[in-house]
């Protein structure tokens, strides 16, 4: 054993990282080793002299308080501020994070391209910056925003009484046309609602499709066809398409809905 | 992601200031740039909170050091156009020294200063292991986690870091 590899055992050996077939064998050799034990006292005297003596620094109050306005300030950052919803940012690295895997996904699963240009614009709506073209919880301001936008004008309600606060909208081109997008908020989940004129005789997909841990529901009224994307537990998610579907049967009387 | 993400984020970084903020000013050697650098990572980790998989305490300060080093790093090239240096600062380290010392303690005051600069002295790489180990008192697997090194390096950077304050403290108190 060389002297610098048998001080870096003696040093596993203190922290309590040596295995212990190798523990035993170098106490033996402390045992035998006169130079050696000098050196094990000298290593335990040094260890308790740094832990007792060298200092540790407190975190000031001030570097406490610092921190916790920096969090915060930096979730209401304009990107993040519109949503007033605290855990965007965390939600958005999510996304970050998912979006390779789900590209991969997304090359693989090629028989329903419209729940993947749905999913794409879901995902990448959550990236910093992406979520809103307007931001308003004012279902008054979000729906006159797409005038002259879209050649339709979407049936915009906020469920904020019930759970599902609107954030706001935003363009969105899906299925080789512009769509309006509301974009709702539930707890730290965000769900992306993608709307467009319904097209008679078309289905544009199947009712539920889950992906990558994200929903999607589906669902067509005569005046529209919906998509519904978010990574809200399912039966929230039904819960909310169900306030949906009974704003758009208000908005679009006589109701004819026809639910996934 | 149930209940509030911020409360969670809070519960996993803020109970390790303390040891962000000793790792920070050990690596910067300034109260100042220390402050800086702990803000900065803790909204690094904020950002990176989502893929934080860790549940124990112990997890999350070792996910919070490593991010608090690399941002140290990342500081001193940003700020002072280098790595992080070895040269002694006389002036930070004598305001580090001169904490409050009990007359009783005069004698270990010392050892006490000449450890401090010691460490203080330290190649960063030696300096943080030490931090780490003695301090924090981090097992080898999470300080190679933080540092980003093997276990193996860890091990033989402790060994010759302990050496080098060895050397030091033996100078100091003539006692080897």
């Amino acid at each position: 054993m060389t002297h610098p590899a048998f001080e870096a055992q003696l040093d596993a050996y203190l922290d309590g990282e040596l295995a212990a077939p190798d523990a035993a064998e170098l106490e033996a050799h402390l045992r035998a080793c006169p130079d050696c034990s000098r050196l094990e006292r000298r290593r335990r005297a040094l260890s308790a002299a740094v832990r007792e003596q060298v200092l540790r620094f407190p975190a000031p109050d001030t570097l406490r308080a610092r921190v916790r306005s920096a969090v915060r300030a930096d979730l209401n950052r304009p990107a993040h501020r519109r949503s007033h919803w605290p855990a965007l940012a965390v939600a958005a690295s999510l996304a970050v994070v998912a979006v390779g895997s789900w590209q991969v996904a997304v090359r693989r699963a090629t028989s329903d391209a419209l729940a993947e240009q749905v999913l794409g614009s879901h995902v990448r709506s959550l990236m910093p910056g992406h979520l809103t073209d307007v931001v308003s919880s004012d279902q008054h301001t979000v729906k006159p925003w797409f005038n002259g936008k879209l050649d339709f004008s979407p049936p915009v309600s906020d469920f904020a009484g019930r759970g599902f606060p609107l954030v706001g909208g935003r363009l969105e081109y899906v299925g080789g046309r512009p769509v309006a997008a509301l974009v709702y908020g539930r707890r730290q989940h965000l769900i992306n609602v993608f709307l467009w004129p319904s097209e008679r005789g078309r289905t544009g997909g199947r009712p539920v499709t889950t992906q990558q841990g994200y929903h999607l529901l589906h669902w067509t009224t005569p005046a529209y066809s919906y998509w519904a994307a978010s990574d809200l537990g399912l039966p929230e998610l039904r819960d909310f398409v169900a306030l949906l579907q009974r704003g758009d049967s208000v908005a679009a009387a006589p109701a004819a809905d026809r639910a996934p | 992601m149930e209940s509030s993400e911020l409360e969670r984020f809070e519960a996993v970084v803020l109970p390790h200031l303390d040891a962000a903020y000793t790792l920070a000013r050990y690596l910067t050697r300034s109260d100042h740039d220390a402050q800086d650098v702990v803000q900065d990572a803790s909204l690094r980790a904020l950002r990176h909170f989502g893929t934080f998989r860790g549940a124990g305490s112990g997890e999350g300060r070792a996910w919070l050091l490593a991010i608090v080093r690399n941002t140290a790093y990342t500081w001193q090239r940003r700020h002072h156009g280098d790595t992080l240096t070895t040269e002694f600062d006389e002036e930070r380290h004598s305001e580090a020294a001169a904490d409050q010392h009990p007359e009783a303690a005069l004698v270990a005051q010392g050892e006490r200063v000449a450890l401090r600069r010691a460490i203080d002295e330290l190649p960063p790489e030696f300096r943080e292991v030490i931090v780490l180990r003695e301090l924090e008192e981090l097992s080898y697997k999470e300080i190679a986690e933080v540092a980003g090194v093997p276990v193996g390096t860890v091990m033989s950077r402790l060994s010759r870091a302990r050496r080098r304050l060895e050397e030091v403290l033996c100078a100091e108190t003539e006692d080897c």
